[in-house]
């Protein structure tokens, strides 16, 4: 008998149902704002509404009277430390006498209704001493600005980076500074989850989040407990961006569970919910290139300023990002770059997909335009000519190690097919306004622009950043049936999938049940920095491996043979003959837990910025076709074509939804998103005032997935989540300027910047 | 929000007679703005008295056009076949605002009434004279690109924020109004007003009064509905121009022009029609309408760059509405 390879569908380099899909899409999927518990009570949050003000007296007297009202606390009530924080321990779960920026938390009510709470909220009486407020980051670090933290200056993380000549000089050189509002995750799942107290003292919670074992850290801390007497189950998650590493509601939560010591349940409105994560940094960007007559770039400078409001979140790893990163894919031997970040009383900033790059690329991009048309060359080709290509150094001193197809994607997209040359008469829904009749392409003007960039993929700096699997592989109705166990939390990006098809390939077989992703289990990391099918599919291939050679180990011990392998659901012996059934070695379920650790990386040198600093990067390029009516000053972007590469797509459907997502979230920052904030205050927290780009906004686009395989990630994988974000935003950006001639150096980019 | 008793008479006269007799009573209809204003605190009736069936749902000719009953919705009145062929000024405003969803729930009587989307009086932490008359005007120097150009105070630089009212301020429109002493009828240009010192107060009708009916004429004429706006939808106006032109052999026989986004008001744009009617329908008279209507406009300057970039739009937008309301062979 000789073995047949059973193609199963669902493995890597399928595209298999997403087992989430269809219930999201007919709406029955189960999201965090769904839990129910019986007898559970509704938590709510009351805010504070100054940017800085030193709180006099809290005073609970009317609030306690409302009929419903099951428990009031404060910071006084919290047990354990009252500070949480993903880099720095510098946020109160509770304001401590002191509130630092608009919708800080103050104080948490239970009631038996979420209005009995909220009203019972508005009658508790905040004594406030206003203070004066930190509103601009470009004077934050000043002499005679007032520290935001009283232990601490404003300055979060000052970056250099130094290489090469420190006083270069080049016969051509342009400079710009440019500017990057507040951009908002937007998510469309709020906040939300369920604390059940177990009666013993301890809680578990279900909540939406990006990374479960982190956010079980910080809320033992606050509660004073053990992580066995705290355990978290990701609940249903909306969507996150970033905008789910800090903790939201998760301690409120528990607090109020274990104080009344009935389930909470706590869900943001949509106004809260702009108050209640961290948003895009703000950025002010100085950037310098010197070069060659023949464009190669001698040197780069850029100075940058990111805004990172009220508390460090993960402004440290912005600064990190956008300083090692923020020159852009390109090969550059003399460089200076100062990245800072910096409290004020304004919103806080932190994660969001692409951060730091995001920001730097609008300029790098621009500044690269601008240093093409100066020496008379395509724009095109002087980022082929300047593009890293593998071997080449980053700016830090690393060596890139594998694929650096620049110069590759940049001509991809380039010689994609254009979007037809508008003739004749125009259907008004494809002209820049739309279906609302602005315009019948009286003014319009077509332009093209393109951008190329990079990201780290995973955590960087030295960070120990490792994911944990325990698959298990058992025997049920006689059929082999594989679960996977990691923390790795789904946001919506497709992981669960990833975990399934890894498992079917590795092990044969055809079920792959994919266990509740909660803390029983070690960490997964976090979901972010494009990194889970990296780090936690790393994890999860290596807990199969060691699931197989189980098996194997197990049939050679019963069968007295050797040199078994695994094809399909067979046990197979070296010549090829079948000697046994998967299910009949499965007397006794076999279950391996893996942690697994890509690559270390390394902090970088504090006075020259110089150091292997990122374990991966990931490259992609955008270009944009966009017709902007000239005299309105609306722009319709046509076409958002984009080449990526992948290393290898191992879902190659969720691959395209990652990239038209990702695009779409930076077109969106190129010409729409920005929260408004005046002298510390949100001026558009609602999705009627922050917009979004939606279906009609979002052109078609194509996608060209290139897949050179990175020698040192499992399968070869790259991380894809980001790139789209960073490059598409200043492709479109650039595009406005082809077609305008308007230098536009500040985004989101609006009518009344194109026009007047 | 704070408690509110909610009823629902049987009869409008019953229901305009319950909020006259409170002068914290509000009328509830669609809710697609009243509720929002509740939730975010906004509007604190003590009660709400519900018309949503106490008004017709009917759309009826009459001689020269239609009544809209005040419940018919946003999404039945731009379907409406005598509508979309006689009025397609007005069905082309009503499919441009809102969403779907909201179109559904939004009604006639209530849709002029809707208040403004100013930022400051949207948030009961600032200063808003319209919101508490006195406390200020914290918009005035704020965020202002969406702010008015034409006819605002020292007191409110607010603006209207619907599509359908410019179209109806645009056309030959009453509005059938039912109050305690009974009915009256008021021209559509006249409901809303200027903010002057009195912002807090949006239109004439008084305490208790309930528009029952709108009457609106079929105009001669090319219709054109415009709206300029941050995204492609589900976006506010930046600049909106409703314009009728009824132009044979060149000359402007008569003009029906209205801008959105622009004033507390729809803003019935009378001097640009007078520059226009009687004329020939040239691009030198549409830039002098223009030009005319817009002499007066006055920017806000803001902390978000301000709103004078409003001008040159309103001023390009309304000569290309004017230029697509007019017979290609002329123009």
């Amino acid at each position: 008998m000789t073995s047949t390879e059973t193609r199963m569908a669902g493995r890597l380099g399928d595209s298999p149902l997403r087992p989430d899909g269809t219930l999201k899409v007919t709406g029955e999927f189960a999201y965090s704002s769904d839990l129910w518990h019986d007898d559970m009570v509704w938590g709510v949050t009351l805010r504070s509404p100054h940017p800085s003000a030193r709180i006099r007296a809290i005073d609970l007297t009317d609030a306690l009277r409302v009929p419903g009202v099951s428990a009031i606390l404060t910071a006084k009530d919290v047990p354990g430390e009252n500070a949480v924080g993903l880099e720095h321990l510098d946020t109160p779960a509770l304001a401590d006498g002191v509130v630092r920026y608009q919708g800080e938390p103050v104080a948490l009510v239970a009631a038996d209704h979420p209005e009995t709470a909220r009203r019972a909220a508005a009658r508790i009486v905040v004594d406030y001493e206003v203070l004066p407020a930190v509103t601009d980051p470009r004077t934050a670090l000043d002499p005679d600005t007032p520290w935001v933290h009283a232990d601490h200056d404003n300055l979060v993380r000052d970056l250099r980076i130094r290489r090469g000549d420190p006083s270069p000089t080049a016969p051509v050189v342009v400079s710009l500074d440019f500017e990057v509002g507040m951009q908002d995750q937007a998510f469309l799942g709020p906040e939300s989850g369920l604390a059940v107290p177990d009666g013993e003292g301890g809680v578990d919670l279900y909540v939406a989040t990006q990374w479960l074992h982190v956010d079980q850290g910080q809320v033992c801390r606050v509660l004073g407990l053990p992580p066995e007497q705290v355990r978290l189950t990701l609940a249903g998650v909306g969507g996150a961006f970033g905008g789910r590493e800090d903790l939201s509601m998760h301690v409120h939560a528990c607090l109020l569970a274990l104080h009344t010591g009935k389930p909470v349940k706590m869900s943001y409105a949509r106004d809260e919910s702009f108050f209640g994560h961290v948003h895009r940094h703000p950025a002010w960007l100085r950037y310098e290139f010197g070069a060659r007559e023949t464009g190669e770039l001698v040197y780069a400078k850029a100075d940058i300023l990111f805004d990172g409001g009220a508390y460090a979140s993960s402004t440290p790893a912005v600064v990190g990002n956008g300083g090692t990163l923020g020159l852009g894919p390109y090969r550059i031997p003399n460089v200076h770059v100062d990245a800072r970040g910096v409290y004020t009383n304004n919103p806080t900033c932190g994660a969001m997909r692409g951060f730091g790059c995001v920001q730097a690329a609008f300029a790098h991009e621009a500044l690269m335009d601008e240093l093409a048309d100066r020496i008379g060359m395509d724009r095109v080709e002087i980022r082929a000519l300047n593009g890293m290509v593998e071997g080449d150094l980053t700016i830090t001193g690393q060596v890139v190690d594998s694929a650096a197809p620049v110069a590759e994607l940049i001509r991809t997209v380039r010689d994609l097919p254009l979007p037809a040359e508008p003739a004749g008469e125009r259907d008004i829904r494809e002209l820049p306004g739309g279906a609302s009749n602005t315009t019948h392409g009286e003014g319009v003007r077509r332009g093209i622009g393109y951008a190329v960039t990079y990201k780290n993929v995973g955590f960087s700096e030295g960070f120990d950043d490792y994911s944990t699997a325990r698959v298990r592989l058992e025997v049920v109705g006689g059929e082999p049936v594989a679960t996977v166990h990691t923390a790795a939390a789904e946001v919506g990006q497709g992981l669960i999938t990833i975990e399934q098809q890894i498992c079917r390939t590795e092990l044969g077989v055809e079920q792959v049940v994919v266990h509740p992703k909660d803390t029983t289990v070690g960490s997964g990391g976090s979901t972010s920095a494009s990194r889970q099918t990296y780090v936690t599919g790393g994890a999860v291939k290596a807990a199969c491996e060691a699931v197989r050679a189980s098996v194997l180990r197990r049939a050679s011990e019963a069968l007295g043979r050797a040199e078994l392998r695994l094809d399909g659901e067979k046990i197979v012996a070296a010549g090829g003959e079948v000697v046994a059934s998967l299910a009949e070695v499965l007397t006794d379920p076999v279950e391996e837990t893996v942690e697994w650790r890509h690559r270390p990386t390394y902090p970088i040198d504090p006075e020259t910025g110089q150091g292997n600093a990122h374990v991966q990067y990931a490259f992609s390029a955008h270009r944009a076709v966009v017709d902007v009516d000239v005299e309105l000053g609306l722009v319709k972007v046509v076409a958002l074509d984009t080449a990526q590469d992948v290393g290898r797509a191992l879902n190659p459907d969720a691959v395209v939804g990652q990239i038209q997502g990702g695009s779409a979230q930076g077109m969106g920052l190129a010409l729409m998103e920005e929260i408004v904030v005046q002298d510390g205050i949100v001026k558009n927290p609602s999705f009627t005032d922050y917009l979004i780009p939606t279906i009609l906004d979002m052109p078609p686009m194509q996608v060209k997935v290139l897949e050179y395989a990175d020698p040192h990630a499992p399968y070869g994988v790259r991380g894809v989540g980001e790139p789209p974000t960073i490059s598409s935003g200043p492709a479109v950006a650039a595009a406005i300027r082809a077609a305008t001639g308007k230098p536009l150096r500040r985004v989101p980019v609006r009518p009344e910047h194109i026009t007047f | 929000m704070r408690p509110f008793a909610y009823d629902r008479p049987d009869t409008a006269a019953a229901a305009v007679a319950a909020v006259a007799d409170r002068p914290d009573a509000a009328f509830l209809g669609g809710g697609t703005n009243l509720v929002d204003h509740l939730r975010l605190g906004i509007a604190d009736p003590g009660l709400l008295v519900d018309v949503t069936s106490l008004t017709s749902t009917e759309i009826v000719d009459i001689d020269g056009g239609l009544r809209i009953g005040a419940g018919v919705t946003n999404a039945d009145l731009a379907a409406d076949p005598r509508v979309r062929a006689r009025l397609p000024v007005l069905a082309a405003a009503l499919l441009s605002g809102a969403s779907g969803q909201l179109r559904n729930m939004a009604t006639t009587g209530g849709n002029p009434l809707q208040r403004t989307r100013c930022p400051y009086f949207q948030d009961p932490a600032s200063a808003c004279n319209k919101r508490v008359p006195g406390s200020g005007c914290a918009a005035i120097g704020g965020a202002t690109r969406n702010h008015a150009i034409l006819g605002a105070s020292e007191h409110c630089i607010a603006t209207h924020p619907s599509d359908m009212a410019v179209a109806l301020a645009a056309l030959d429109t009453q509005v059938r109004i039912l109050g305690p002493d009974g009915g009256r009828t008021l021209a559509f240009t006249d409901l809303h007003r200027l903010p002057g010192d009195t912002p807090e107060q949006d239109t004439e009708l008084a305490h208790g009064e309930l528009i029952t009916a709108i009457d609106v004429s079929y105009p001669r004429g090319r219709h054109a509905y415009r709206k300029v706006r941050d995204r492609a939808s589900y976006a506010f106006a930046l600049v909106s121009v409703a314009a009728v032109l009824d132009v044979v052999d060149g000359t402007v026989l008569d003009a029906r022009i209205a801008l959105g986004g622009v004033a507390h008001t729809p803003w019935r744009a009378v001097r640009a029609e007078d520059t226009l009617r009687g004329g020939p329908a040239t691009e030198e008279a549409f830039a002098a309408a223009a030009e005319a209507e817009l002499a007066d406009a006055r920017p806000q300057p803001g902390f978000d760059g301000g709103n004078a970039f409003k001008i040159p739009l309103a001023r390009r937008t309304l000569t290309a509405t004017l230029r697509q309301t007019t017979p290609r062979e002329t123009a």
